[in-house]
């Protein structure tokens, strides 16, 4: 008898692919624009959407884990990178880089500690059984999961959609979190809105700040899968 | 502090830009601390999804509801025991409305128009488990323990939910006062800790073996190390110091019960008493609701009384919070 329901991982995996899709066309978009901001942030959804479709449907798995390791890798370096170099201009703050740290930790764990197959069979990312497999610290993976959840919520409570992307990064603001009058580095002019109706559609803030948090509830719930 | 862009019309263009001023806004801090709460609703809704909870069985979600019947009057135990036969055939029709009404509450909480419904529903949601879930806490038959979470952990969902209901209003003395008022803020609290004092040394409270049993009942082999090894500490304390702790957990449940109605920095201490007596359990009592073993529904009552607590803490005027208030204000009067 399959007790887990397939449809859930199903759902999970569809939505997963739903958002590296669209940040497949926020990337064509942004290059067709030449926005400054955001693309790291697209091909890393990109990546980690594909990836998680994966884990989450076997079927649906492609490439050697060598290659997704190296992908999310780079990729938390990159964003490892940026925040230090928003601390150093800023100030500290954590800044929005850090939370992309953090997700692409999470999808390197993932593919370091396999998850073990449950017993629907749709769950991927098992070359070994439980028993045997390594496990990930139990209270790493929840403290992930939480910070991630926690991503999701405040996101989609602040004020400042499309954050999740283009960063609220006011000098003022970082440094003191007093007003200021520094541009974004979302780049005014250059942000969702200043193209045509594609864009203002496509690339809405909101849209932007969605993808993310589908992402986050994701990426939470693997993390607790790996308990 | 936040920031709040400000979305001006450009009259040569009319097209609506936004502009980097910004303004800087005193924290909604009532708000901030709902997302917290909205945040452990979330964590809850994705617990509600792991695999086990669509199970039958005595390994599934009906067999660990069925568990909390065992030694309450016959007359609950018959409720908890018909919810369970539901579940146990029907488990996934069943387990998904449960999963999406926690992620409508988490969610819920979140959106400026669907807080308050959220709010109520968290309350009703939350009596219901407590019942239905947690057995009422196992206050009917004497295993409700602080250590343990008792009188349930979810109840403190629906306290949160009332101290933290929007409203207009100052934070001062604390945030929990903004929406009922001091006095009643105030005899929340103290009832509220109480409670948690009588629970300590009533029934199983202050029993060195039950309190024993309560930390190796959760040790099913799945805790990671470091996790057993406080849990073993924890046991060893309580086998051969149980009643004293239950005792000395009373006198603190006391001493923080009667530190809201003190001045403003002797709450505060008694504030961190609290945070920091409540995170021990949490970790070496409670092993963060069983979480990390694989088999939980929720974080159980330690950083929900955590979070209690911090909306109790008398909220300090700094200089930088003044300021911004200044800069606020000379923005808006050269707007005006």
């Amino acid at each position: 008898m399959t007790t887990t329901p397939p449809w859930l991982y199903y759902l999970f995996a569809t939505l997963m692919l739903a958002v590296a899709a669209y940040d497949i066309v926020l990337l064509l978009l942004s290059g067709a624009r030449r926005r400054l901001s955001g693309w790291d942030v697209e091909i890393s959804h990109v990546f980690m959407g594909m990836s998680m479709s994966g884990m989450f449907v076997a079927q649906w798995a492609f490439g050697r884990n060598a290659m997704w390791e190296l992908i999310f890798a780079v990729l938390l370096i990159w964003f490892l990178v940026r925040s230090i170099q928003s601390v150093q201009e800023f100030g500290l703050h954590v800044p929005h880089w850090m939370i992309h740290a953090v997700m692409n930790f999470a999808m390197l764990l993932m593919y370091w500690y396999p998850i073990g197959s449950s017993s629907s069979g749709s769950m991927s990312m098992s070359v070994s059984s439980p028993s045997t497999a390594a496990r990930v610290d139990p209270g790493l993976a929840f403290l992930l999961a939480s910070t991630v959840l926690a991503s999701a919520v405040f996101t989609l409570a602040s004020p400042n959609k499309g954050a999740t992307h283009h960063g609220t990064h006011f000098r003022v603001y970082a440094m003191t979190g007093v007003a200021g009058s520094e541009p974004s580095d979302s780049n005014l002019g250059e942000g969702p809105g200043s193209g045509g109706d594609v864009d203002r559609v496509v690339a809405a803030p909101w849209l932007e700040d969605m993808s993310h948090i589908v992402m986050c509830v994701a990426m939470g719930f693997m993390l607790i899968l790996m308990l | 502090m936040t920031v709040a862009e400000v979305t001006e019309r450009a009259p040569a263009r009319g097209a609506r830009r936004s502009v980097s001023t910004a303004i800087a806004q005193p924290r909604d801090l009532q708000r901030t601390f709902r997302l917290v709460l909205a945040t452990v609703w979330l964590l809850d809704a994705v617990l509600q999804i792991q695999p086990f909870m669509f199970t039958r069985g005595s390994n599934g979600f009906s067999g660990m509801l069925n568990a909390s019947a065992q030694g309450n009057p016959r007359w609950i135990a018959h409720t908890i025991t018909w919810n369970v036969s539901i579940i146990y055939h029907h488990p996934v029709l069943t387990n998904t409305p449960f999963a999406l009404i926690q992620f409508l509450i988490g969610f819920g909480i979140v959106g400026k128009r669907t807080t308050k419904p959220a709010l109520a529903l968290s309350i009703v949601w939350a009596l219901a488990v407590w019942w239905f879930g947690e057995g009422a806490g196992g206050i009917f038959h004497g295993a409700a323990t602080p250590f343990g979470g008792g009188p349930g952990g979810v109840l403190f969902y629906a306290v949160l939910a009332v101290l933290l209901w929007p409203s207009e209003g100052s934070n001062t003395p604390f945030v929990a006062t903004r929406t009922v008022g001091v006095s009643t803020a105030r005899a929340i609290w103290a009832g509220m800790w109480a409670v948690l004092a009588l629970l300590s040394v009533v029934g199983a409270g202050r029993s060195p073996q039950a309190l024993r049993d309560l930390v190796a009942g959760l040790n099913n082999g799945s805790q990671p190390g470091w996790l057993a090894h406080i849990d073993r500490s924890a046991e060893s304390l309580f086998l051969h110091h149980g009643a004293t702790t239950a005792i000395l957990l009373a006198v603190v449940c006391l001493i923080v019960a009667l530190g809201v109605f003190l001045p403003p920095q002797i709450t505060q201490a008694t504030l961190v008493l609290a945070i920091v007596v409540f995170a021990i359990i949490w970790v070496a009592v409670q092993n963060f609701g069983g979480i990390l073993a694989g088999g939980a529904t929720d974080p159980n009552s330690g950083p929900l009384v955590i979070l209690l607590a911090l909306i109790y803490w008398p909220p300090t005027i700094t200089r930088a919070t003044s300021s911004a208030i200044a800069s606020e204000s000379a923005v808006l009067a050269t707007d005006a």
